[in-house]
């Protein structure tokens, strides 16, 4: 990988984990930590695991659906 | 080799635009541009003919993601109304 491509990831990277780790709304935790993924997988399509980053692709969307689930906006009664 | 630093350059600007803005509906257009972003490039990394398969699914995964955490914020489905 280039070195500004990866410079760009690891902003990425970082910029997801300080606003997840800062942040205060469940649901702005949940966007932040979407970033951080979205930043890691070139780093795995990069060593040539496609096949893995296809398949974390797919599960990966799961886990954030389980922690909506915990965090699922109440009705105003 | 001048696409793949654009998108590097637009993903890192949408996740700066994303971090910046305050309202939580208005951030979910930015996660979007950056996980467009990202697909492009997965897609443009490797001369390798499953690569195209990655960004297909990263590309589904990511605008699947999105659509969850939009629809929860807005309140779910609507039961017995």
């Amino acid at each position: 990988m280039d070195e500004i491509v990866m410079a760009g990831c690891i902003m990425l990277v970082l910029i997801g984990t300080f606003s997840a780790a800062l942040g205060r709304d469940p649901f702005n935790k949940l966007i932040s930590l979407s970033v951080m993924i979205a930043g890691i997988f070139p780093f795995i399509v990069d060593r040539g695991y496609v096949d893995v980053a296809a398949a974390l692709a797919l599960i990966a969307p799961l886990s954030t659906i389980f922690i909506l689930m915990a965090c699922q906006r109440r009705e105003p009664s | 080799m001048i696409a793949i630093y654009v998108c590097a350059l637009i993903a890192v600007y949408a996740a700066l635009r994303l971090i910046a803005e305050g309202n939580t509906m208005r951030k979910l257009p930015f996660l979007n541009v950056v996980s467009f972003a990202v697909t492009g490039i997965i897609a443009l990394l490797l001369p390798h003919p499953i690569t195209i398969v990655a960004a297909a699914a990263f590309f589904v995964g990511s605008t699947f993601e999105s659509n969850a955490i939009a629809s929860t914020w807005a309140g779910g489905m609507k039961r017995n109304g």
